[in-house]
């Protein structure tokens, strides 16, 4: 086996390195899913459901999300599952496509500034020295910046896009992985077993893959749920504020043209145009947020987790 | 100590530096400049409205031809002197336009710090005190589960509940428009009236952070040899609880109020966006709606040094309460 690895060139050893991990990961998910409670199985059963409903969202709607199908604002009834808005697109298409696009973004967010973030701590952790002293200071200046009000004058200067978005989402939330993934490796470097590896001869680079990477790695996977529970709250609020891509239908969007839709509160609509978007919103976050508490609980004999400020 | 704290100023300061260059480099970052239209619908071709020389005068003008540098270092002179620029929709100064808005965003937030510090703070020792019965257990699992929800789809939801379904509060603003009031009396009620709703959602959504942290200090505190001493001295439940106990618990959670009313800055910008409350939130997003570009560069810088000011404040009051970190 490893000497196949050693004649197979580089690439071949990233792609071990990688099913290495993934396997890990997956092995890691098995073992933790039967420890959850009530509260994480349904967190996790709930978030499921939402894929589900976002994958196949063309099979299980009647109409394109973004086609006028109907009278506007029609009440739910046979025709519209959840009636339509006021340009006659229907609710329940809208709901199922908009759940794509949440779960796009939090995800994508969740993996590049966790798993990136992760491996720049780890490197400097490890490293030490002047480079690792740069990004602290990154990292505190990152931390410190306040995210929210920066997150909008920035999109509003470079324009919605779902791409802009995401990029200006991670360059926000890759601090805290980076620091947690850090100051792990700075622990775990200390202990013996790593110290008697290198002395062995092992490389940096093995020492990385075999002692630190797995140890951090079940840290960054609970960070991870919990960035991209933020990135989905940024991405609603901006969308809600008017400053998702116009392009496309998310949740955030929804509750934007429902509550800037004049008098709505006046009106029966709100019922059927502003509360599918809420309700569905509020389910996901507190998936999320189930999730991520249990699989803390289940981490925390081991390992401390530092909250964020 | 003092290098720690030294750092701790340095950092304030870096980031503070952070924001201005940001503030400073993302409009001259944008595609073209302020003397030509890009937007020539057919041909995509850039389209000059003025000459060369009224161009040159214009650069010139406005202080454009020099060097990046001198152009950044005129922008921090300009803020010294409280100079924000223009605002393109409101034809005033920016300042002007945020000192009409500020107080009513400085209202809300306070008001709501000072609630969900007492409740949260009331809330936690009730729960400290029945550790491990239901009622905590209970407590905890509901406020938990209610701070996953963010502060402004919690203002959506009292604003269907209580002004939509139940018409107890109004739909938006801050004052009845149009109002004659017989007194100041009334105008203070309806000040009240109209900021309910949006102080009891701020308050909400930050409670479950001071509940936890209070019961959680407390719980720490109460296995302390001090505590075991006052009992012993036969002080009675209620003086160990609230002379011994919760005097030594209150300290993290007056370092959070502090930090919370930076939080809740960042935040509020959509609650009031929720409540129509016509603080600097609001404007904010009126300015993003209308790329109104002066007045959002003003409103977050101004968003940025308070929250500053406030973890400046949060540092002196804590060595003032706690003769530990004194030098």
């Amino acid at each position: 086996m490893t000497d196949s690895i050693n004649t197979s060139g580089y690439d071949r050893m990233i792609a071990y390195i990688q099913a290495l991990n993934i396997y890990r990961i997956s092995l890691n998910l098995n073992n933790t899913f039967s420890k959850f409670s009530m509260e994480g199985k349904i967190g996790v059963i709930g978030i499921l459901a939402i894929i589900l409903m976002a994958v196949f969202a063309p099979m299980i709607t009647l109409y394109p999300p973004q086609k006028i199908t109907g009278d506007s604002l029609e009440a739910p009834g046979s025709v519209h599952i959840l009636g339509t808005d006021e340009l006659g697109m229907d609710i329940w298409s809208q709901i199922c496509y908009g759940a794509r696009m949440s779960l796009t973004i939090g995800l994508a967010v969740a993996f590049v500034s966790g798993f990136g973030g992760g491996a720049l701590g780890v490197l400097a952790g490890y490293i030490g020295g002047h480079i690792d002293q740069a990004l602290m200071r990154i990292i505190d200046v990152t931390m410190a910046l306040p995210s929210f009000p920066l997150l909008i004058v920035i999109s509003a200067f470079l324009g919605p896009s779902v791409l802009n978005v995401i990029l200006i989402l991670v360059l926000f939330s890759w601090a805290k992985p980076a620091r947690i993934a850090r100051s792990q490796t700075l622990a775990i470097k200390k202990n013996s077993y790593i110290i008697a590896a290198r002395n062995y001869g092992a490389s940096p680079f093995y020492i990385l893959r075999k002692h630190i990477f797995p140890e951090v790695m079940p840290v960054l996977f609970v960070l991870i749920i919990g960035i991209s529970s933020h990135a989905i709250i940024a991405e609603t609020g901006l969308a809600f504020l008017g400053l998702g891509d116009p392009t496309s239908k998310s949740w955030g969007m929804m509750l934007n043209s429902a509550t800037s839709f004049s008098s709505i509160y006046f009106t029966p609509y709100w019922q059927w145009w502003l509360l599918p978007p809420l309700f569905m919103l509020i389910l996901l976050l507190l998936c999320l947020a189930f999730i991520s508490r249990d699989m803390e609980r289940i981490l925390d004999p081991k390992l401390k987790i530092k909250k964020g400020i | 100590m003092r290098n720690d704290r030294n750092s701790f100023i340095f950092r304030l300061l870096l980031t503070l530096f952070v924001i201005l260059v940001i503030n400073f480099f993302l409009p001259r970052m944008m595609p073209g400049d302020p003397f030509s239209t890009t937007s020539d619908d057919d041909s995509g071709d850039e389209v000059i409205i003025m000459t060369e020389e009224q161009r040159q005068y214009y650069m010139n003008y406005y202080g454009l031809d020099k060097p990046v540098h001198e152009q950044f270092l005129v922008y921090l002179k300009n803020l010294l002197k409280a100079d924000l620029g223009r605002s393109i929709y409101y034809k005033m100064p920016v300042s002007d336009v945020i000192m009409l808005h500020l107080p009513w965003t400085m209202f809300i937030v306070l008001a709501s710090t000072v609630i969900s510090t007492i409740a949260g703070v009331i809330l936690g020792t009730f729960s400290a005190k029945n550790r491990k019965k239901g009622s905590d257990r209970i407590m905890m699992t509901g406020l938990i589960a209610f701070a996953e929800i963010p502060s402004f789809l919690l203002g959506l939801i009292m604003l269907l509940i209580f002004s939509v379904h139940l018409r107890l509060f109004p739909l938006a603003g801050a004052i009845t428009p149009f109002a004659h009031y017989s007194g100041l009396g009334e105008q203070l009620w309806d000040i009240l009236y109209h900021a309910c709703l949006p102080v009891m959602t701020l308050s909400l959504a930050q409670l479950t952070g001071v509940y936890l942290l209070t019961r959680n200090t407390l719980i720490t505190v109460t296995t302390k040899d001090y505590i075991r001493t006052a009992r012993a001295k036969g002080l009675g439940e209620k003086t160990v609880w609230t002379r011994h106990a919760l005097r030594n618990a209150l300290l993290p959670v007056v370092t959070r109020a502090g930090f919370m009313i930076g939080i809740m800055m960042g935040g509020v910008v959509l609650v009031e966006s929720v409540f129509s409350y016509p603080g600097i939130g609001m404007t904010l997003r009126s300015a993003v709606v209308g790329r109104d570009y002066p007045l959002i560069q003003g409103i977050l810088l101004v968003i940025a040094v308070s929250i500053l000011i406030c973890n400046l404040l949060v540092d002196k009051i804590y060595s003032k309460l706690d003769p530990r970190v004194t030098i």
